[in-house]
């Protein structure tokens, strides 16, 4: 009698097993599919002392309408990400945290800036094997006076990545990959912003130089550069990432003097303040 | 064969063939001791500078619950909290790497003033990272309408290399260090159904950093090397 009921309840718990792996493997099945992500703000308010600026957001309808689709076949990871909204609320967050927001028609308004999306890319595990979803995003902040004279231009770059784990999915991952990548970015401007020679000029009431108006670029270059799928550029990418002073030498910094160095480890200025050299690391 | 002597076969053949890990703890005390007293809190945060240092979100928790056990009153803030309470000055590119970067960034106000409220007296970095160092054997499974299973043998291994770094708040200077190296294998044997026999590498790594890190805290300084 005892061994029939425990037969029974072997063949139960046998049952039992196959069931939970058949919805394991459906859950597998379900999160590799490709899914358009709709990526959810979730960036904290900056512990930053806020300047006596009044500022305006000024977003291009390029920004406001930015999707990253993903167009090549071979990359089963994702069909599309939106991040329009994190994005904004990011930038929203960090210069409202700064800076006293404005309307554009404010007649006290001091300064613009425009946020352009100069580049993103991501990996997922399968194409890297390294068991990460990772997020770089590039951008251009054109900063304009309360003349809407252009002043300077800020690229700034951030990265993503999340670790892989168990029953965490696709889209999940590139949401929280993307916040970060968007945290990185919020966390440069809040920390570099006042040290830009730009906004220390309009603090003491000066007015900045201004710079020429660039060529505007043709949309389907931008395109093509959003959806580069070569681990090469991505490596690149990644390379250049750590070392974002070299805004200082990048091609679009139009104001030679706006972004002065800031890593000089023997200067007592606010500037050394920011960690922002990963070569910096070694010294630990 | 009895259901009680399968049972006691079972039992013995997992206890038998449990995965076990080494553990080699290293901890350098640089100040005497440490001084908490009550109502003060310490923070435990992990290393996320670069691409390569990703310090696990469950180790750095793992090592903070396992501090607010041992050490009684103090409290320990957690990671994400402080993290994002003090946004963006501990963020993975931004955070201090030295003692006196860190004084710098309480040069800020608003920082500062944070940092007195929450009574923080002692920073614990972790910095590492748990890998897989080798695998071996292979494992088949299928599923089909009347069943499924899954056959062979697979083993694999995992390598914890940690360090832990403490830095007084009151001096902005480190006072103490503990570096951890965990080595472990885990088996998997497969007759229809796998059975894991899993080294817990990382929990383990956490158990031994853990306890050094509460000796350190609690003054307890027996078979602790001193550095001079």
């Amino acid at each position: 009698m005892l061994d029939k009921v425990y037969s029974s309840s072997s063949t139960r718990h046998c049952r039992l097993l196959i069931l939970v792996s058949l919805a394991l493997l459906s859950m597998g099945l379900i999160s590799g599919c490709a899914s358009s992500i709709v990526v959810k703000p979730d960036i904290p308010s900056p512990l930053v002392k806020r300047l006596p600026l009044n500022t305006n957001l000024v977003y291009s309808d390029t920004f406001k309408n930015y999707l990253y689709v993903e167009n090549e076949k071979k990359r089963g990871s994702m069909k599309s990400i939106d991040f329009t909204d994190a994005q904004a609320a990011m930038f929203e967050q960090v210069f409202g945290s700064l800076t006293n927001l404005v309307d554009s028609a404010d007649p006290s308004k001091n300064l613009s800036i425009e946020p352009e999306i100069l580049d993103f890319q991501y990996s997922a595990p399968s194409e890297t094997k390294l068991k990460q979803y990772e997020i770089w995003i590039k951008y251009r902040l054109k900063l304009r006076d309360g003349n809407n004279a252009r002043i300077a231009d800020w690229t700034i770059k951030g990265y993503g990545k999340t670790p892989t784990s168990m029953l965490t999915s696709a889209p999940s991952a590139f949401n929280a990959a993307t916040n970060i990548a968007l945290r990185d970015v919020g966390a440069q401007l809040s920390i570099r912003f006042p040290q830009q020679t730009v906004v220390k000029t309009l603090l003491a009431g000066g007015a900045p130089p201004t710079i020429p108006e660039p060529e505007p670029e043709p949309e389907e270059q931008l395109q093509v550069a959003a959806n580069t799928d070569d681990s090469e550029a991505a490596a690149a990418f990644l390379d250049q990432l750590p070392d974002i002073d070299d805004a200082e030498t990048d091609d679009s910094i139009s104001a030679p003097d706006a972004f002065p160095e800031v890593t000089d480890e023997s200067s007592e200025g606010e500037e050394d303040l920011i960690e922002t050299d990963y070569e910096d690391n070694d010294e630990t | 064969m009895r259901p009680s002597v399968k049972l006691i076969f079972v039992s013995t053949l997992v206890i038998v063939l449990s995965a076990c890990t080494t553990i080699n703890v290293d901890h350098v005390r640089i100040k005497q001791t440490a001084a908490l007293k009550e109502g003060d809190a310490m923070v435990v945060l992990g290393r996320h500078q670069t691409a390569e240092i990703q310090t696990e979100a469950s180790l750095v928790s793992c090592i903070g619950s396992r501090l607010a056990r041992g050490t009684g009153d103090v409290r320990i803030i957690p990671e994400a909290e402080f993290v994002d309470s003090f946004y963006p000055w501990f963020e993975a590119r931004t955070a201090p790497l030295h003692p006196k970067k860190l004084r710098k960034v309480l040069d800020q106000p608003a920082v500062a003033e944070k940092i007195e409220n929450l009574n923080i007296r002692y920073f614990v970095w972790v910095e590492g990272s748990t890998e897989r160092t080798n695998s071996a054997g292979s494992m088949t499974c299928s599923i089909g309408p009347g069943g499924g299973g899954c056959f062979g043998f697979g083993s694999w291994e995992d390598t914890s290399n940690y360090e832990t770094t403490i830095w007084d708040l009151k001096t902005f200077s480190e006072v103490g260090r503990v570096s951890t190296e965990a080595v472990g294998t885990s088996y998997m044997p497969a007759f229809v159904i796998p059975i894991p026999l899993l080294a817990q590498v990382e929990g383990d790594a956490c158990q031994g950093m853990g306890n050094q890190l509460v000796r350190f805290f609690t003054n307890d300084s027996s078979g602790l090397k001193t550095s001079p």
